[in-house]
């Protein structure tokens, strides 16, 4: 390949955006690994009850939340 | 597998490997790698939840335990998608 083929930043912003959707994709894949051991503490079933998918949803944000206080608290230690 | 090597389908072997082939293979990588990642989730998941004790053969039972984990898993991980990414609180 020739590497003039990318016109001059275009192949670090491609980079860039594929980095970014790759840790977007990360971020709902843990999510999803840590809330479904929080949430569904029973045998799966045919659909989610209204709680499971509540719980769901709130531990998503929670854990945003939480992400953004551990963030403030540590940046008042520096 | 070559990440920079042009598919035997694209003809002559002088043909330039374009900086779109190259974004292409790069961006099915990272889908190839995330799916494979996802699966293994799933088998994790589905094992500790659906076979509790592993016998000579997976009961019926089990069976569409499993297909509801799956289903179910997938779901959840669509749940968390839109919960972090449309309107919030």
């Amino acid at each position: 390949m020739d590497p003039s083929q990318f016109q001059s930043n275009e192949l670090a912003q491609f980079i860039a955006q594929e980095k970014e959707r790759a840790m977007v994709n990360e971020m709902v894949a843990k999510l999803t690994n840590v809330c479904w051991d929080k949430c569904i503490t029973g045998t799966p079933g045919s659909k989610f009850s209204s709680s499971e998918s509540s719980c769901l949803s709130n531990c998503a944000r929670r854990y945003m939340d939480l992400s953004v206080i551990i963030m403030k608290r540590f940046q008042n230690m520096q | 597998m070559d990440a920079f090597s042009s598919s035997p389908s694209s003809g002559s072997p002088s043909q330039q490997f374009s900086a779109d082939d190259f974004k292409d293979q790069l961006k099915n990588q990272f889908a190839q790698a995330y799916a494979e990642e996802f699966l293994e989730t799933i088998r994790g998941k589905c094992f500790e939840k659906c076979i509790t004790k592993p016998g000579s053969s997976l009961s019926g039972g089990e069976s569409s335990c499993i297909s509801r984990c799956v289903d179910r898993y997938i779901e959840a991980t669509g749940i968390i998608s839109k919960s972090l990414f449309s309107a919030p609180r």
